[in-house]
């Protein structure tokens, strides 16, 4: 990565950051259920050696010490502190994503898991996005294949750990690229799924494999891209649902389906920033409007998403959130009052705008040397809210797609359309052991 | 290879124990106790860690509270007199509050101490009073029963199948059987024999209330959780 490098230990003196404006969020929301946390994991070909990980993290760590920082509290606003600590390496637990004790002291925000032949990082969203943890997590597999013997000639798409890291791997750019502009229009609440809740802990996770070439032909088939085409299976599935549950009679509070499709700005705006910067979208069909065939739906979220991917509108998305804390009153409204006001805030709204959340990471290229070694790679979502309880991530490597349902429910439904839908359109798909 | 049965991860041939999970690489797969390997343990340990902080915090606020009430009693009163009764008090608090903090998971061990400290400094105030002795007639008498009470209400409680409106009711009865017992301790150290009045008249009203709430969970909403009525 360019840019204008500066040395570990200027940034060690300058001792805290300010937290970006979706980081912001997190703490206040954050809990022992809704960890805000997310796994991802690449599966090797060789069980893990303890001595080249364990090496492999402290070098990594050098190269990125923005993520050696642990949550610190203000009067008025949370900040991250260097702690100058490498992440822990922990033996992977069974329930995936588990919470950071982000009020203890000095306590690091990302933490690396082995088992067998898995190596994961789990980040809390307060830290970084999927974007930014790849890059962390592609360094660290490089140094790490390369400390257990493994000759990797080209470095193409990594960043290496002899590299200074630039300023603007710590830009807050949503501050940066802030404009003031008409917020957007309100949103109607969305309809849930009524699946009723696991006993804790509820977090259960399903993994299905799938060929990248057999999607992406089916999807070319409809003229659509990857992501486009799963959204509107997701939508799709969660019609079926909404219309069983109205046959059965049952008053459905919220007519609209509505998906969570984060966007990584760095491929809209010019940022190389490792910390949060992606935004939302939100496509919807609205039930009142009548049943959609696929076909349908098809042409209308990839409609949707094309318009909305516009970078005017997520421009104008930007200008709202981050004029919210740019208000003098909520500037001087001391810390425990603003937790228990954005934690009110997002328990209200926040959580109602929509009935599922799904997020592609795309593809993850590494050089030739280091995908003969590495088997494939999955990203686990943030556990879900009480409200969406079903939330989706996918990532491609290779020729295979990986797709990871984090669910809080007693029934695996929503899954089961989706893959069903799937395997009806032509595609092979492969449901995953979780051990 | 040397690999860890435990972790599945390749171990230098030299390492002797796992540095993820302290265990020898041969040994069977399980958890092993004091190591903190899984992220949940750290949760775990922030709490408690929290908890020991807390307790700190309050030990030296108590023990200054303590020095400060000596001090002023010494240099006014030329003297210890009053400043016994708030050294007591402080420290019964400060004790209270350990037990509370230190033992809240387990509930035998903290109705143990619990029940010690009250002891404890009833004892000490019937030592420093100069008029009359009046520990062994009312004051052990009336916390043993409030133990008993207290104990019967967490065993049914805890052999409860369904949480919910019959626990307060089971708390309701203990009161009323707990203010019967009081009285006729009380009225034997006054009067030398038992004359139940007032404790008879509020077991008499608590009572419809909770045969109402035993009626609401065992008849009508079996297994209604209180958390789930209460909720805000």
């Amino acid at each position: 990565m360019e840019g204008k490098g500066i040395n570990k230990r200027s940034f060690q003196e300058r001792g805290w950051l300010k937290l970006d404006n979706c980081a912001k969020l997190f703490p206040a929301i954050t809990s022992s259920e809704l960890t805000s946390v997310f796994r991802v994991t690449a599966y090797l070909k060789e069980p893990v050696k303890y001595s080249a990980i364990r090496d492999a993290v402290e070098i990594t760590s050098e190269r990125f010490p923005y993520f050696s920082v642990s949550l610190g509290s203000g009067l008025f606003w949370h900040f991250l502190e260097f702690n100058n600590r490498p992440p822990r390496i922990l033996v992977e637990e069974n329930i995936p994503c588990t919470a950071f004790a982000i009020k203890r002291n000095n306590e690091p925000l990302f933490r690396v898991l082995v088992k067998s032949n898995r190596i994961s990082v789990e980040f809390i969203h307060i830290l970084t996005d999927g974007y930014g943890a790849f890059e962390y997590f592609k360094s660290l597999l490089y140094t790490y294949l390369t400390i257990s013997g493994n000759h990797i000639r080209t470095s193409e798409g990594i960043i290496l750990p002899e590299t200074p890291f630039s300023e603007e791997e710590i830009e807050d750019g949503y501050n940066k690229f802030f404009q003031k502009l008409p917020p957007p229009d309100k949103l109607a609440k969305a309809w849930h799924i009524p699946f009723r809740l696991n006993k804790k802990p509820r977090l259960k996770v399903i993994r299905a494999e799938m060929d990248v070439n057999e999607l992406l032909e089916v999807a070319r088939s409809h003229k659509v891209t990857i992501t486009e085409y799963i959204v509107s299976v997701y939508l799709f599935s969660l019609q079926k649902i909404y219309l069983s549950e109205k046959e059965k009679g049952r008053k459905q509070k919220g007519n609209v389906l509505r998906t969570e499709v984060p966007v990584n700005l760095r491929n809209k705006l010019p940022s190389r920033t490792m910390r949060n910067f992606s935004l939302f979208i939100l496509p919807e069909v609205d039930m009142r409007l009548g049943t959609y065939t696929f076909e349908e739906m098809v042409r209308m979220i990839h409609l949707f998403i094309q318009a909305e991917s516009d970078i005017k509108q997520i421009a104008r998305f930007l200008s709202s959130n981050v004029s919210h804390e740019k208000q003098l009153i909520l500037r001087i409204m001391p810390l425990f009052i603003k937790r228990m006001a954005i934690s009110a805030v997002y328990k209200g709204l926040g959580s109602k705008r929509f009935t599922g959340i799904i997020t592609n990471l795309g593809s993850v290229k590494v050089p030739v040397e280091m995908q003969e070694l590495i088997e494939s790679f999955e990203i686990i979502p943030p556990p879900p809210n009480l409200k969406v309880k079903v939330s989706c991530a996918m990532v491609s490597f290779k020729d295979k797609l990986r797709l990871c349902f984090c669910n809080i429910t007693q029934s695996n439904e929503l899954e089961r359309h989706i893959l069903k839908h799937l395997s009806d359109s032509g595609i092979h798909i492969k449901i995953l052991n979780n051990n | 290879m040397n690999l860890c049965s435990n972790c599945g991860v390749e171990l230098e041939e030299n390492l002797k124990q796992c540095p993820l999970c302290g265990k020898n690489p041969g040994d069977p797969v399980s958890r092993v106790a004091g190591t903190v390997s899984y992220p949940s343990d750290i949760i775990h340990l922030h709490k408690k860690e929290t908890r020991k902080h807390i307790w700190e915090l309050t030990g030296i606020i108590a023990f200054s509270g303590i020095a400060v009430c000596t001090i002023v009693d010494l240099v006014i009163g030329k003297g210890i007199k009053w400043s016994l009764f708030a050294d007591i008090s402080i420290i019964s608090a400060w004790l209270f509050l350990t037990c509370i903090l230190l033992k809240f998971r387990k509930p035998w061990m903290l109705i143990t101490g619990l029940s010690a400290t009250v002891l404890f400094m009833l004892l000490m105030f019937d030592l420093i009073s100069v008029k009359a002795t009046w520990f062994i007639q009312i004051g052990l008498p009336v916390t043993l029963a409030l133990v008993f009470f207290v104990c019967l209400s967490v065993i049914l409680y805890q052999y409860a199948r369904f949480k919910g409106f019959n626990i307060l009711a089971i708390i309701f009865l203990s009161v009323a059987g707990f203010c019967i017992i009081t009285e006729i301790i009380i009225d034997r150290y006054i009067l030398g024999r038992a004359d139940v009045r007032w404790s008879l008249i509020a077991a008499v009203s608590i009572l419809p209330i909770a045969l109402v709430l035993l009626f609401a969970h065992y008849r009508m909403k079996k297994g209604n959780k209180l958390d789930s009525f209460f909720h805000v």
